[in-house]
């Protein structure tokens, strides 16, 4: 002891010797950042101090802020008084001493994992063991599941998933990637034995049974309807992954084979997903009379949720292609395409005011939506609009509309071209209404070749793919409409252009700069990459290979627990 | 004269500030002698570390024995009599041993449970405060990041983390009074300073490489003594392995943007679409309007930390209706592009590994104008 604090004496005194020296040797201009230094040091060791007499009860209702000599020794004495009554294994001095007892950091584990630990053997698929934790997870209490089989717990249709992890498999492998060329290979080797041995790695999902026997309370949230179903049951959806492992019989399970010394079974951590179970989405629809749709940029639909026939009448996949604008009544033309363009420049959610919605029926009914433009992280372009759709009132919405049907024989014969909603009062004027959509659309395209006059690298052009999805040409039926859009009479276009360019002047700018930012930025966790080596292992790892199998010798040596 | 006295002044006050040096240590050996760790640790604790574990050490203590945080865990520990089922479970095993061997027993026994938890999980567990420091880490830590428990305890997480996850990484901390009372989950990636060497062998700090964690988690309380809120997270190693690909799972690939630019037979035999089909689409127009939040997320992860794990979104099934899946996806670079000319920057795409979850939902809905378009 004598020594040690003797030693430590000499160091303080050599490092303060050194510090006068250090001191002497340099010039003024040096001795700032020293200073510094010591003063960094000198003000992180204060605030672990503070930090420290936050924490200790001693030290708080003091009336002056102790000293530090003090804190510390009071820190001592805290210590001393949290070890008393503990059963941590920090008293066994056999045990390897650790910050937090074993049993603790386990609990600690499976609550941040939010799971439990299966272990099943691999013939029968019987429950060797399963913690506690499980309870917590899916209702179910220890005892109604260790020694049950697993497959009575499993949805019906994953059953021979499961299976198929459990057994050393005999389809052929199924082709893998070559990280060389990216093609696939075609391998008729037999399955290697090494899926079977201890340390092979499973990673697999499955449903499990919820069971509604102890949760009375969540089944107040359940909609009637889910009762009355002959299969009632929940499932849960786990990830699980594991190892294989063997294990001596006599120890697991009493009813062994003589002839079968050791029983192989997997070891697992399941998780259950962080939404839980899929559910039919008759349980989550709360409010029938809301649908989502998806449009393309020039407003025609590429998704439509069930749930819009009840209130358009339509069945989606006879909306699906057409343009919006098609169903939106004359008066509304106006605010809708400038809302259209808004959202095709905007990162925020526009709210649309009240318009009508023509039905199957040919009446209308009143809706209002919020839209929300889709950007691309990559390359920054807007693909598609995203709308949160409600009915807002059934009543005066369903007007029987006698001009609506004039102007839809209008429409049918019309050749003119179109005209820019603004600029019209929609009396006596031809509208083809789709084309309203692409001219919307088309203004942000001829943005997007303005910015991007060379494809960035690692990105396929962007130009040309939108181009593809978003044909230029409208819908089919006037095709000399199609083309006297695309001469398209120069005043309105130029108009429409400069509109265009105005708004679209910080599009242009900021995608510009973000562009660039993302090629610098991309890559910061691949900078280890640079050999092809460290690429393959990513890839490797991300299928199974002969390398990522798993180290059989970690497992045998792990006392088995249970 | 003058400098004589000077000069006996300064010997007493060097002399008294090294008595008070040598006290001081004197309290900091004590210090690190009270803490649980192994003799070949304490040796190398320099002093901040001795209190930077000392503070971890009486935070972590706060948190497990004051009383419980969540309503829903206090009142599902009554229903299910959870601490004896376990026990008597171990009973049942170790034959009724005497009361200091089981309790040996038993603590054995959760230390290879947990070991064999942290393998299965290819992580670590990180304890933050709402601060961002780590109260706890797990020892394996030093296998994913290079550095060991107690070079790490203690530090705050933005010391680091990448940059550019700092935001990120403050949304997720922060936790509203309500959040920490019913236990709000946490699911995000992040970028984490690793001194390994591709060979896994450790190296120096400052040639640190980026390594990918996928973080899940939940906020944890206890009340008293003190109000200590913080996250309890499992840390894993981003890309996960995985398991020979069995029949419900699919590769595919994509450029930056998502289009695709493969898949393999099994995604045709289970969604319905052929390679030709799907070259040059985007996954987005192939899923359920509902989630685009979901892939959105997956695609900046991407693009931006180089490897994601999706959590569940719906892939909508070519003749109608849709699955749940789960996809794992990582940037690779793209060898087989015509472009690719050796010391320029590698074009890049995408791999991704997506598991089917369920069956076939709604299977006479067509949602989607993919779905209904006939070639």
């Amino acid at each position: 002891m004598e020594e040690r604090l003797s030693m430590d004496c000499k160091m303080e005194d050599d490092l303060s010797r050194s510090e006068e020296e250090d001191q002497q040797v340099k010039i003024k201009c040096f001795r700032e950042p020293h200073r510094q230094i010591e003063k960094r040091r000198r003000d992180k060791m204060n605030n672990l101090i503070d930090e420290l007499s936050a924490m200790i009860p001693a030290c708080q209702p003091m009336a002056q802020k102790p000293d530090k000599l003090t804190v510390l020794r009071k820190a001592v004495q805290h210590l001393k008084a949290l070890k008393v009554g503990t059963s941590s294994a920090f008293a066994d001095s056999t045990n390897k001493p650790s910050i937090l007892p074993q049993d603790d950091l386990r609990q600690l584990l499976l609550r941040a994992a939010d799971g439990f630990m299966l272990v099943v053997s691999c013939d029968r698929a019987k429950i060797l063991f399963i913690s506690e934790s499980v309870a917590k997870i899916l209702n179910f209490s220890l005892l109604e599941l260790t020694g049950q089989s697993l497959f009575d717990f499993i949805h019906p249709k994953d059953i021979n998933k499961v299976k198929e992890q459990l057994s050393s498999w005999e389809y052929p492998k199924e082709p893998m990637i070559d990280a060389a060329t990216g093609l696939q290979v075609q391998t008729d080797a037999p399955v290697r034995p090494t899926h079977l041995s201890s340390g092979a790695w499973r990673s697999f999902f499955f449903r499990m049974k919820h069971s509604r026997v102890a949760g009375k309370q969540e089944e107040k949230h359940q909609l009637p309807c889910a009762a009355k179903k002959k299969d009632t049951s929940r499932y849960c959806t786990l990830h699980c992954t594991g190892y294989m492992r063997s294990c001596p019989c006599s120890q697991l399970d009493s009813e062994g084979d003589a002839e079968t010394p050791s029983l192989s079974c997997l070891v697992m951590l399941c998780r259950p997903l962080p939404h839980g179970s899929p559910q039919p989405p008759k349980d989550i629809n709360a409010k029938p009379s809301a649908f989502v749709t998806r449009c393309a940029i020039d407003g025609k639909f590429t998704f439509v949720e069930q749930q819009a026939t009840t209130v358009i009448g339509y069945l989606p996949q006879e909306v699906l292609g057409t343009s919006c604008y098609e169903y939106f009544h004359q008066d509304d033309l106006q605010h809708l395409a400038e809302k259209h363009r808004q959202v095709l420049r905007s990162k925020e959610k526009i709210e649309t005011l009240c318009y009508k919605f023509k039905t199957k029926y040919g009446s209308y009914v009143s809706l209002q939506s919020q839209w929300f433009s889709f950007t691309n992280p990559w390359t920054k372009e807007v693909e598609f609009i995203v709308s949160s759709n409600r009915v807002m009132s059934r009543g005066p919405g369903h007007i029987k509309d006698e001009k609506s049907g004039r102007l839809k024989a209008m429409q049918e014969e019309t050749k003119q071209i179109p005209i820019i909603p603004s600029l019209s009062n929609g009396v006596g004027t031809m509208i083809y209404a789709g084309s309203i959509g692409t001219q919307i659309a088309n203004e942000l395209l001829d943005s997007y070749s303005r910015v991007n006059s060379s494809p960035s690298s690692g990105a396929s052009s962007p130009f040309g793919s939108t181009n593809e999805k978003c044909p230029l040409v409208s819908p089919p039926i006037s095709t000399s409409a199609s083309s006297g859009g695309g001469a398209a009479s120069s005043s309105s276009q130029s108009d429409s252009r400069t509109a265009a360019g105005a708004s679209c002047a910080t599009a242009d700018s900021s995608g510009q700069v973000s562009q660039l930012e993302l090629d610098g930025m991309v890559v910061p966790a691949l900078s280890s990459f640079s050999s092809d080596e460290a690429a393959m292992a990513v890839i490797m790892s991300l299928l199974e290979t002969e390398v990522n199998v798993g180290q059989p010798g970690d497992y045998e040596d792990l006392h088995w627990p249970f | 004269m003058m400098t004589a006295d000077k000069e006996k002044r300064r010997a007493i006050s060097r002399e008294a500030a090294r008595r008070r040096r040598r006290v001081e240590s004197e309290v900091f050996e004590d210090l690190s002698r009270l803490l649980p760790l192994q003799q070949s640790v304490r040796d190398h604790l320099d002093k901040p570390s001795v209190i930077r574990l000392t503070l971890s050490y009486i935070r972590m203590h706060t948190l497990l024995t004051g009383k419980t945080g969540t309503k829903a865990e206090a009142s599902h520990k009554v229903k299910c009599g959870q601490v004896t089922d376990d026990q008597m479970v171990r009973h049942e095993f170790n034959g009724g041993c005497g009361e200091e061997e089981e309790k040996e027993r038993y603590d054995a026994d959760a230390s290879e449970e947990t070991n064999m938890y942290l393998r299965i999980l290819e992580g670590f567990l990180m304890v933050l405060s709402t601060e961002g420091d780590m109260i706890y880490l797990s020892e394996n830590v030093s296998k994913y990041m290079g550095l060991t428990q107690a070079e790490l305890m203690g530090h705050n997480i933005f010391e680091f983390s990448h940059p550019c996850d700092h935001e990120e990484l403050r949304n997720n901390l922060r936790v509203t009074a309500e959040e920490v009372w019913s236990g709000e989950k946490r699911d995000f990636v992040m970028r984490i300073k690793s001194a390994l060497t591709h060979r896994g062998r450790s190296a120096n700090l400052k040639s640190a490489t980026w390594k990918v964690l996928h973080c899940q988690g939940r906020s944890k309380v206890c009340v008293a003594p003190s109000s200590v809120s913080c996250l309890l997270l499992t840390c894993q190693s981003l890309p996960l392995s995985h398991t020979l690909l069995s029949t419900q799972t699919f590769t595919s690939q994509h450029s930056m943007d998502m289009r695709f630019t493969y898949c393999d037979q099994r995604m045709t035999m289970l969604l319905g679409y052929s390679t030709e089909e799907l070259l040059g689409r985007s996954i987005y127009d192939l899923c359920h309007t509902r989630d685009t939040n979901c892939l959105t997320k997956n695609h900046f992860n991407l693009c931006f930390k180089s490897q994601s794990v999706s959590g569940r979104y719906r892939m909508l099934v070519r003749g109608g209706g849709y699955v749940w899946v789960e996809s794992h996806s990582a940037v690779i670079p793209n060898a087989r592009s015509s472009k690719f000319r050796p010391g320029t920057n590698q074009p890049l795409c995408i791999l991704c590994v997506t598991y089917v979850l369920s069956g076939v939902e709604e299977p006479s809905l067509q949602l989607s104008l993919d779905q209904t378009v006939h070639i």
